[in-house]
C-alpha cells in the first residue's frame, strides 16, 4: 500500500472505529426492534400509519408496508437515519484529506515532500474510500446478521443492494467535502456544502416527488438515485449506481484540477 | 560557481495585497544567506513560492537547477516551515520515519543521532510537544536526509540558548559538507555569527544584499581612547571617518566608519595609555539601513 494511504489510513482509524460502532449499534437497536413490533401488530398496523399526515408518510418513505421485513428495513435504516448518519461520517472523514490539515497548517509540510499534488489528493481520496468501504462492510455484516436474527425475511442479495447504494451515496458525499476542501481549503464550506445539497436532495425526492415544480431537481439530488430504484424491493439498479459513481469520478477530477492550481494555506 | 537558488522578477500578490514584488536573487553553493526583514516583509512568501506551496503571480524560480514546480527536487531540499504545526496522536518519532521514507529514506541512526544532539524526546504524541520541541523535531526532519538545501524559516524561535548554539553547529557542518542554506530572521545577531551574506527585505521588495564581512568593514564602531595628558580636539577634528568627536580632558570618545587607520595614526601623535574598541553592531547597520529606505520612501511619497 502507498506510504501516503497507509498514513491516512491510520490517521482516520480512530475516528472510523468510533463511527463503525456508532452505526454498528444503531443498526443493530434499531433492527431488534422489529421483533418486539410484530408481537404489537396495533402500532403499525395499515390503520395506525394512515393516521400521520402524508408529508411526513413521504419524509419516511412512505412507510406503506412498515409492518413487513423489508419494509421495516428500508425505513428504519436505509431510508434516512442509515444515510444521515454514515454520510456525517463521510463528510467528517473527507474534510480530514484537505481541509483539516490545511486549517491546522500541517498540510504545508505535507506538501513540501516530493509528492505531487495529485498524487497526494489521489491517495488521500484512496484512503478515504477504504475507510468508508471498511465501514460499510462492516455494517452490512450487522445488518445482515441483525435482520436474519429478527426474522425480517430480507434475503442477503437485497441488503447487498441497498447496502451498496449507502456506500455508494457517502462516498460521494465524501468525495465532495474533500472536494470542496481542495478547492477552498475551508472545513466549513465543505460541511455547508454537503450539508445543504444532502438535506435539500433528500427533501426534493421524498416530498418534492408529488411537487411538479421542484420534481424536476430530483435529477441533480444524489440521493434521487439511492433511493428511487427501490434496491430492496427490485434488485440492483445499475444506472442510478453508475450516475453515483461517475459524479463521484467527476468530483474528484474537479478536486484534482481545483487543488493543483491553488496557494495552500494563506 | 553555481546557483542553487535563482530566481527572476519573482512576484506574488494575495488579491491587491503585494507578498512580495519582482524579487530577482542568486544563492550559490555552499553558502549561508541570511534573509532578512521584519515580520510580514515576504520572506515566508518567498520561501513558500520556492517550495511551490503557492504560485508566483508573475516572474520565475528555480531550485537546484529545476524549476519549483518538478517535485522530485523537493527530495533534495530540507525545510523548516515558520509557522510548524505538528498534530494527533502519532509519535513523532513515527512521524519522522513517514518523512524519511517518502524522500526516500535516511541513514541509519541519523534520526536518533540529531534527536541526542538536540536533546529532543522523539517518544512523545505530536500534539503534546511543547514549542521548543516542536522546532527541534522540525530540525529534525529538515537536516535528517541531509539535503542539498536547506531552507529554514525562523528556525531559532522558541530555542534555548544551548540548544541554538548546537543548531548553528549543524548548520556550519552543512555547510562544509558543501550544502546551501537559506534561513529567515527578523534579527540580524540570529544570523551574522554563521551566515555569508544577507539579503534585507522590506515590505515585499529586496532592499540589499551584502556580505557579512563587508557589513563588518563598514560598520560603525565606538571607539574611546585615554591618554596621559590632555588632548586638543582639533587635533582630531576632519579625520576621514572619524565623527562625532567628544573630548573631555585627557580622553576621546568618537566614531569611526569603517577603518580606524586615520584616527590611531592622529592618536600616536600623543601617549595612550588605554583604548576601548566595541565590537561592530551589526543590528545597528541594518537599523540604519530601514531608516534610510524608510526616510527614501517617506519623501518619496511626500
Amino acid at each position: 500500500m502507498p506510504t501516503l494511504v497507509r498514513k491516512s489510513l491510520g490517521e482516520y482509524r480512530r475516528a472510523l472505529i468510533g463511527w463503525t460502532v456508532g452505526l454498528c449499534a444503531f443498526l443493530g437497536m434499531y433492527i431488534s426492534i422489529y421483533a418486539s413490533m410484530m408481537n404489537d401488530p396495533e402500532t403499525f398496523s395499515k390503520q395506525a400509519i394512515a393516521k400521520y399526515p402524508g408529508a411526513l408518510r413521504d419524509l419516511m418513505g412512505g412507510m406503506a408496508d412498515i409492518a413487513t421485513g423489508r419494509g421495516y428495513l428500508q425505513a428504519v435504516a436505509y431510508q434516512l437515519l442509515g444515510p444521515l448518519l454514515f454520510t456525517m461520517c463521510a463528510a467528517i472523514l473527507g474534510n480530514r484529506a484537505i481541509a483539516g490539515p490545511e486549517e491546522a497548517k500541517t498540510l504545508e509540510l505535507t506538501l513540501t515532500l516530493p509528492i505531487d499534488r495529485r498524487r497526494l489528493l489521489l491517495e488521500r481520496w484512496a484512503a478515504l474510500a477504504l475507510g468508508l468501504l471498511a465501514v460499510a462492510l462492516v455494517t452490512l455484516a450487522v445488518a445482515t446478521g441483525a435482520s436474519s436474527a429478527a426474522d425480517m425475511d430480507v434475503p442477503f442479495g437485497s441488503i447487498l443492494a441497498a447496502h451498496t447504494g449507502l456506500f455508494l451515496l457517502v462516498l460521494f458525499f465524501g468525495t465532495l467535502t474533500l472536494c470542496v476542501g481542495a478547492a477552498f481549503g475551508r472545513k466549513q464550506v465543505a460541511l455547508a456544502v454537503v450539508g445543504v445539497w444532502g438535506v435539500a436532495g433528500y427533501i426534493v425526492e421524498t416530498m418534492g416527488k408529488s411537487i411538479d415544480a421542484i420534481s424536476w431537481l430530483r435529477w441533480i439530488s444524489p440521493v434521487h438515485y439511492y433511493l428511487d430504484g427501490r434496491p430492496l424491493y427490485q434488485g440492483w439498479p445499475y444506472g442510478d449506481y453508475l450516475v453515483l459513481l461517475g459524479a463521484t469520478a467527476v468530483l474528484l477530477m474537479t478536486a484534482l484540477l481545483a487543488f493543483e492550481r491553488r496557494d495552500v494555506g494563506v | 560557481m553555481t546557483a542553487v537558488v535563482e530566481t527572476e522578477g519573482l512576484t506574488k500578490f494575495y488579491g491587491t495585497r503585494r507578498g512580495l514584488e519582482d524579487l530577482t536573487l542568486e544563492i550559490r553553493q555552499g553558502e549561508v544567506f541570511g534573509y532578512l526583514g521584519p515580520n510580514g516583509a515576504g520572506k515566508t512568501t518567498t520561501i513558500r513560492l520556492l517550495l511551490d506551496v503557492i504560485r508566483p503571480t508573475s516572474g520565475r524560480a528555480t531550485v537546484l537547477g529545476a524549476d519549483t514546480r518538478d517535485p522530485r527536487v523537493r527530495a533534495r531540499i530540507g525545510y523548516l516551515p515558520g509557522e510548524l504545526a505538528l498534530e494527533g496522536r502519532e509519535r513523532a518519532r513515527d512521524y519522522l520515519q513517514f518523512l524519511a521514507d517518502v524522500r526516500g529514506g535516511v541513514s541509519r541512526g541519523r534520526i536518533d543521532e540529531l534527536a541526542e544532539r538536540l536533546d529532543a524526546d522523539l517518544s512523545i504524541r505530536m500534539g503534546e510537544l511543547s514549542k521548543g520541541n516542536k522546532q527541534k523535531v522540525g530540525l529534525i526532519q529538515a537536516f535528517m536526509h541531509e539535503p542539498e538545501l536547506l531552507i529554514l524559516d525562523e528556525p531559532t524561535s522558541g530555542l534555548d540558548p544551548l540548544v541554538q548554539q548546537e543548531f548553528l553547529a549543524m548548520v556550519r557542518e552543512a555547510r562544509t559538507a558543501g550544502h546551501t542554506i537559506l534561513m529567515s530572521s527578523h534579527v540580524l545577531a540570529e544570523v551574522e555569527h554563521v551566515a555569508d551574506r544577507v539579503g534585507i527585505v522590506r515590505a515585499g521588495r529586496l532592499v540589499a544584499v551584502e556580505d557579512i564581512a563587508a557589513l563588518r568593514e563598514r560598520a560603525v564602531r565606538h571607539v574611546e581612547l585615554h591618554f596621559d595628558a590632555p588632548v586638543p580636539k582639533e587635533s582630531f577634528e576632519g579625520l576621514p571617518g572619524v565623527r562625532d568627536v567628544v573630548v573631555r580632558g585627557a580622553s576621546l570618545r568618537c566614531t569611526i566608519d569603517g577603518r580606524p587607520d586615520a584616527l590611531i595614526k592622529a592618536a600616536a601623535r600623543y601617549t595612550v595609555v588605554h583604548m576601548v574598541s566595541a565590537e561592530p553592531d551589526l543590528e545597528e547597520i541594518f537599523l540604519t539601513y530601514y531608516s534610510e529606505e524608510e526616510g527614501r520612501h517617506a519623501h518619496a511619497g511626500a
